[in-house]
């Protein structure tokens, strides 16, 4: 109950201090330029499969923000514990951004609908497309300096880099490494890109909405299990760690 | 019947990465209460309120709120005032007071009625409806202790209450924290105004160099000023030539004696002489308060003979001419100039001080 309270204090707050208008812009530009055009399901979820993504990097900066203040100290002085704390800006995060999803369908539903696109396959295409906002919310939130300190910041920054790293060390620079070096960075790609692979496919699984076999279901867990993980992780190192919020 | 204490602190350290700040400090609060902390800026009264709320944790040590180490569980039995400016100021008084009682966990009319209530406690009834954005520092300030009263705590952990206000909001406050002070709260009160301590708290302590330095209540204080002058409304020569042969601590002109330094029987021998001459007593005035001295003596050193510390009990008697027996003597820098600045006029006018005087009428804010 507090939980909700607290998403519903920090949803006013956003909304009052005006930051909103940057989401409800954005929403329109995006209409604007991309939407506008006779389209099809899969030309719809390839936009917005973007363009949540990319709202959720501003929105989730914001609400991070709005956390990281000394004004934090007087709400968790109070019953409202670290981790509501926590979850409540994450959950008014993906709020925003899934509104934000929610008044570019509206709008798109009302002026250009996709020709082949009815209500479930909305719900199908929207699914990942929702887990994959709170994926990457979460991992934000978990990097962000309100809950993990900087050496750690870099630390997982690194893995993240690595994961990806077989996208930049390929070809000739991957052959003129030695070959106990380059089994040792295949083995750590591999491992280290395995949680990276239910985003991806679930932003393919937007686009498809292709739910004829087991891994379309399969991915939603991992989706579900992955940002159930993160958010674990994030909650565990903030109710850890020395409370010392930015006063810039 | 044994007396509860609320705050339990032992050997509490502290550091910032290899920044020491708290170093073994030891502390007792019993219930009701009202201890005020003293300290130079950045000595670390603030991280000393973020440990007792759980903000922070401690490198080594104890802290026990209400005999209980587990401070999440304490929480709801405490109110915290923190600094001015530490508010959520995009919404109105009233809804922001009503958000955090539901944080408290209070509902419906409960929350309600103690709403209002403390609204009108703090004065800010006619402008509850207004956005926070629009208060003054005073205002904020005041808003903070009817959040911290919402729940009616047993614990109240202040911290600088008056800091940055203007005499007027500085007074605004104190008159609130000492109407608080009247509720019975057990409160721990953070500062760096030494006459803000003493309007308002039964017991003080400074902090300096990680621990608390010198405890020691205010009634002890009180006793008796280091040095005092004596308003009269004429000296004859007789009386004047009968009172500098009391000792030569006593000086005295047409209009007044000075007594540097002053004891309890010093101060006592010359009243009576002056009563037994029969000349008028128009005030009694401390020259430098005892609390500032014993402020200058716990953080830059001695400056009058000091009975030989010794090992650290958390409450010590004070010694038997009216001084705080020192826990520990810091090593420490010489003290800086004395400087003019904001807030002494109030505070002395408070304390029914003239501002006349040299030392009396300093400002008392320690940097």
């Amino acid at each position: 109950m507090r939980l909700l309270r607290f998403i519903g204090f920090t949803l006013l707050e956003y909304l009052r201090s005006g930051r909103v208008a940057i989401e409800i812009i954005a929403v329109l530009v995006t209409y604007a330029i991309f939407l506008r055009r006779p389209m099809d399901a899969e030309y719809f979820f390839s936009v917005t499969g973007v363009f949540t993504p990319v709202l959720t990097l501003y929105t989730m900066a914001s609400l991070i923000g709005l956390g990281d203040r000394p004004q934090g100290y007087l709400l968790l002085a109070r019953g409202l514990g670290r981790a509501a704390y926590l979850l409540g800006l994450f959950a008014a995060a993906c709020t925003i951004v899934a509104g934000s999803y929610g008044l570019l369908c509206l709008i798109v539903a009302a002026l250009n609908r996709p020709f082949d696109l009815d209500l479930a396959g909305w719900v199908l295409g929207t699914m990942p497309l929702l887990l994959n906002i709170g994926l990457l919310a979460a991992l934000m939130l978990m990097l962000s300096p309100l809950v993990l300190p900087t050496n750690w910041r870099l630390f997982v920054l690194g893995l993240i880099a690595l994961a990806f790293s077989s996208n930049f060390i390929g070809g000739t620079v991957l052959e003129a490494l030695p070959e106990t070096v380059r089994a040792l960075l295949r083995a750590l790609q591999a491992l280290l890109g395995g949680p990276l692979v239910p985003a991806f496919y679930g932003f393919q699984l937007a686009v498809t909405r292709d739910y004829s076999t087991p891994t379309a279901i399969a991915n939603l867990l991992a989706q579900a299990s992955l940002l159930v993980s993160l958010l674990g992780l994030a909650v565990y190192a903030f109710s850890r760690r020395d409370l010392i919020f930015s006063t810039q | 019947m044994a007396v509860t204490d609320v705050i339990e602190i032992d050997e509490l350290y502290k550091a910032y990465g290899e920044l020491p700040v708290l170093q073994g400090l030891n502390l007792r609060v019993a219930a009701g209460e009202v201890f005020g902390l003293l300290g130079p800026n950045g000595s670390g009264k603030s991280t000393l309120i973020h440990l007792m709320l759980g903000f922070l944790r401690p490198n080594r040590g104890r802290v026990r709120l209400f005999g209980d180490s587990n401070l999440e569980r304490a929480r709801p039995r405490i109110g915290y005032i923190p600094e001015r400016q530490r508010y959520h100021t995009r919404y109105t008084a009233r809804e922001y007071l009503r958000f955090l009682g539901a944080f408290s966990g209070l509902r419906g009319a409960e929350l309600h009625e103690r709403v209002e209530r403390e609204l009108a406690t703090v004065g800010l009834h006619e402008a509850a409806d207004r956005s926070l954005g629009t208060f003054s520092k005073g205002m904020l300030q005041r808003l903070g202790v009817a959040q911290a009263l919402l729940a009616d705590p047993d614990l109240l952990l202040i911290d600088e209450p008056t800091s940055g206000l203007d005499p007027a909001g500085q007074r605004e406050v104190i008159e609130l924290l000492a109407a608080v002070r009247d509720r019975g709260h057990t409160v721990f009160l953070c500062t760096h105004y030494l006459q803000e301590v003493e309007l308002l708290c039964d017991r003080v302590g400074v902090l300096a160099g990680g621990k608390i330095v010198i405890e020691a209540t205010v009634a002890d204080l009180r006793n008796v000023a280091g040095s005092v002058r004596i308003r009269v409304d004429r000296l004859s020569p007789e009386v004047r030539r009968r009172l500098e042969l009391l000792a030569v601590a006593v000086s005295s002109e047409p209009q007044g004696v000075r007594i540097n330094p002053n004891s309890a029987a010093l101060q006592a021998a010359v009243l009576r002489t002056l009563l037994d001459a029969e000349v008028s007593i128009l005030a009694l005035e401390p020259l430098e308060s005892p609390l500032e001295q014993l402020y200058r003596q716990a953080v830059y050193g001695a400056q009058r003979p000091q009975p030989e510390a010794s090992p650290a009990p958390t409450r010590r008697p004070a010694h038997p001419d009216g001084w705080p027996v020192p826990l520990q003597s810091p090593s420490a820098p010489p003290p800086p100039p004395r400087r003019p600045g904001e807030g002494d006029t109030l505070l002395n006018e408070l304390l029914g001080r003239s501002g006349d005087e040299d030392a009396s009428g300093a400002r008392q804010e320690v940097d």
